[in-house]
């Protein structure tokens, strides 16, 4: 009888273990099987057919690749297509971490030996930082120079996430910050549209222009988006300050001309976007909103939604460079990258390190500037595409909105970023619903990040 | 003479046997759950014990710093900020709960007409989902002029419009009201049980000797309810001091980011844990979080005894 229970309390005590291990791949596993039938059903049938092939060939190998937004993101598949054709016994599985924590997710799924993905998608700086700082992503630098990779293609993007001497990351897309219009409102007003070289007074003239504050048929000149970097980080445009210098004095400007624009019904009012969470795609579509600075990640969505049918009142929209302060060249704008980087862990590294050198390379340009997006690697081949995609506004400026003179990452990289960015939302929040002053809130931005970076 | 010795050592001995058989076996049944609970609670509570005497970003080795971690939550604004907050939040919202709770279990517990109904609907947004109560809620409670209850605020009530979740005045208000209405069916549910096990009997005797409704309620009613009410504020404090869904949801805003004025202890461990990285922190700030919870069940199950003795 001992006998029976003890080994009945090892069984379950194994079992329950074997459980505990198992947890965080099932999970993942499930979600990509999720995302997979939800996606692309052709995809699966590929890949029944593949694993036919691979069964005969034998030596096939499934790449996990970590990401977000699988079913809404256009260039996941095609990428995965493109690679394929020339790469038959490789599979690769989509993880979908989803967008919202996805920072934080991949952090806790990379601690300790709980993951097996081979390769990981980077979304932010921060999120950069925090994987490095851990220890878990491979340097990347012998590996660049033994495939003789030319940085430079990068237009400089990757000095800006070197760490210690050494790059964990390779970007494959690079947005930058642009003006949308809608060129429906500014001729239903009678106003010209906005210009490649606007400063930021001409543009506040320009929004509160073809303002129309009626009751029931409101316009707004402007939109925000709840983020702070839609307002705070139009400072920096100028190259002279640092949003991670513990002096924010230069935000005052900016804030202080969207306040005057809430307050007199230019945009609408954070508070109300707040709670509402409305997304500023939304927003735009909506067909009210004459301008709003986003970036050009925007372009895709707008292209596919109008396409579809989904947006009717702002398929007649255009852009431009994002207005830049007195003395400014026109062009300076905000950068975000997404990159990508091979764990430490990561089962397969050579056959991951082929996928990261196509996708961030040449064919991956290509293949995400086809699908609207704009790569990390450009050259004028690829602006041409995307230019040229159906639905891409066919008006100059349009064109040229895409050229930079100088790009600023919205988070440079710095140990201390998350407290940081911490810091900064807050002191953002209570400016925009109006619960502090500007002077008070920037005075503490000055003194919470200072004692952050110490 | 040594035979029965023996036989009697024997069957000492058989008797021993057969309760340690019957031990391991009430053991084994109770072991699956033991053993998660094991693995998945008791396991983490004393890594965390340790944890926060520790330096640990969940990837590199683990560092010693004594009292450190302690030192700097107590002197973090927004640790102070998420204790402050958890304790008006729990100040306000375990008696208000508790009295509204009490008040409709007596109206519902009436011989009314449609009162399966009436029931139903005050247990209603304990059981609907909270994103989507939530995402109601902000709707009603816009900071816009225009919104429901701003309308009713300005055109009934003639007092200025109020931010609610936007503002920093009146966030943990707003929390503490959606909280109340939230969790109230809930606590009915369990006073309605309550009330439905006392005596009638003792209602007619109290009438008898001519109390009214209210010494009815006084001297009947509450004493009779007390091992309910015991129950509801345990829960209703512990609850409290757990709160982070309601906070997250309503004032989380679009980048999931909570401001001093509405940060809770919860949060401030999940956001120093899992957005920061600095685990030892999370862990100090958690056993602050135990040791207050279990402060104020020791001063509450003490008051029980009382009770008891009395």
């Amino acid at each position: 009888m001992k006998k029976i229970v003890s080994s009945l309390l090892v069984a379950s005590m194994a079992a329950t273990s074997l459980a505990a291990c198992g947890g965080s791949s099932t999970t993942a596993t499930t979600a990509a099987a999720t995302t997979a039938a939800a996606a692309e059903t052709k995809a699966q049938e590929e890949k029944a057919t593949e694993a036919a092939t691979e069964a005969a060939t034998g030596d096939a190998v499934t790449l996990k690749w970590a990401l977000w937004d699988a079913s809404s993101i256009t260039y996941y598949q095609p990428l995965i297509d493109a690679y394929k054709a020339d790469h038959p016994n490789v599979n690769i599985e989509m993880i979908d971490l989803g967008s919202t924590d996805y920072s934080t997710v991949l952090g806790t799924q990379l601690s300790g030996s709980g993951s097996d993905f081979d390769v990981v998608t980077i979304k932010d700086v921060p999120g950069y930082m925090t994987l490095v700082n851990k220890g878990v992503l491979e340097p990347l630098n012998d590996k660049i120079k033994e495939a003789g990779i030319d940085l430079q293609q990068y237009g400089g993007i990757t000095d800006q996430v070197t760490i210690n001497d050494n790059l964990y990351e390779l970007p494959f897309r690079s947005d930058i910050w642009v003006l949308y219009y809608n060129k429906d409102v500014f001729d239903k007003a009678g106003v010209a549209y906005p210009t490649n070289d606007m400063t930021w007074e001409q543009y506040d003239e320009l929004a509160r222009k073809v303002t129309d504050t009626t009751p029931g048929s409101e316009v707004y000149g402007a939109h925000y988006h709840t983020w702070r970097s839609t307002i705070q980080l139009d400072g920096i445009l100028d190259g002279k300050n640092t949003i991670v210098g513990g002096n924010y004095d230069f935000t005052k400007p900016y804030y202080e001309m969207v306040l005057k624009q809430q307050q007199d019904g230019v945009c609408m009012d954070y508070a109300t976007l707040k709670t509402q969470g409305l997304h500023y795609s939304d927003a735009f579509a909506q067909g009210n909103v004459a301008m709003m600075n986003m970036g050009s990640w925007f372009i895709a969505t707008l292209i596919n939604k109008i396409k579809s049918g989904e947006y009717t009142d702002c398929t007649n929209w255009g852009m431009v460079k994002y207005p830049h302060a007195e003395g400014v060249e026109a062009g300076s704008t905000l950068a975000t990258i997404t990159a990508l980087a091979l764990p430490t862990s990561a089962p397969h590294k050579d056959e991951a390190w082929d996928f990261i050198k196509f996708v961030t390379g040449e064919n991956g340009a290509q293949v995400l500037a086809e699908t609207g997006n704009i790569p990390a690697m450009t050259n004028e081949n690829i602006v041409s595409a995307i230019a040229s995609m159906d639905g891409f506004p066919q008006d100059d400026t349009s064109k040229d909105a895409l050229i930079t003179s100088h790009t600023y990452l919205e988070m440079p990289a710095n140990d201390k970023s998350s407290e940081i960015e911490t810091v900064l939302n807050e002191q953002h929040d209570l400016i925009m619903t109006e619960s502090s002053t500007i002077d008070e809130a920037v005075q503490a931005m000055n003194e919470g990040v200072q004692a952050i970076i110490g | 003479m040594t035979a029965a010795t023996t036989v009697k050592s024997v069957s000492v001995e058989e008797a021993n046997r057969r309760k340690l058989k019957q031990a391991l076996v009430a053991y084994s049944f109770i072991a699956p759950n033991f053993i998660g609970f094991a693995i998945f609670t008791l396991g983490p509570i004393i890594l965390a014990m340790i944890m926060a005497f520790m330096e640990w970003d969940g990837s590199n080795p683990w560092k010693f710093v004594g009292i450190q971690n302690f030192v700097t939550i107590f002197s973090d604004d927004r640790f102070m900020a998420s204790l402050k907050n958890t304790v008006i939040y729990s100040i306000f919202t375990v008696p208000l709960t508790l009295i509204i709770a009490l008040g409709l279990a007596i109206l519902l517990n009436q011989k009314i007409k449609g009162r399966n109904f009436f029931r139903t609907v005050t247990f209603f947004p304990y059981v609907a989902s909270l994103v989507a109560v939530a995402a109601v809620w902000n709707m009603l409670f816009t900071p816009a002029k225009g919104g429901v209850i701003n309308q009713l605020l300005i055109n009934i009530f003639h007092v200025p419009a109020l931010k609610w979740a936007a503002s920093p005045k009146t966030v943990l208000m707003t929390i503490i009201m959606f909280s109340i209405w939230k969790n109230m069916g809930y606590y009915m549910v369990i006073y309605l049980a309550g009330l439905q096990n006392i005596n009638t009997e003792l209602y007619e005797a109290a009438g008898l000797d001519g109390a009214n409704v209210w010494q009815k309620f006084k001297y009947v009613t509450v004493p009779q309810l007390k091992p309910t009410t015991f129950f509801v504020i345990i829960m209703l404090t512990i609850n409290c001091f757990k709160v982070y869904d309601i906070v997250y949801m309503l004032a989380g805003g679009s980048n999931g980011v909570i401001n001093k004025s509405a940060i809770v202890l919860v949060y401030y461990i999940y956001e120093e844990a899992f957005r920061n990285w600095n685990l030892g922190i999370a862990s100090a700030g958690s056993l602050v979080l135990f040791a207050i919870v279990l402060a104020i069940t020791i001063i509450q199950f003490s008051g029980e005894k009382n009770y008891a003795n009395d």
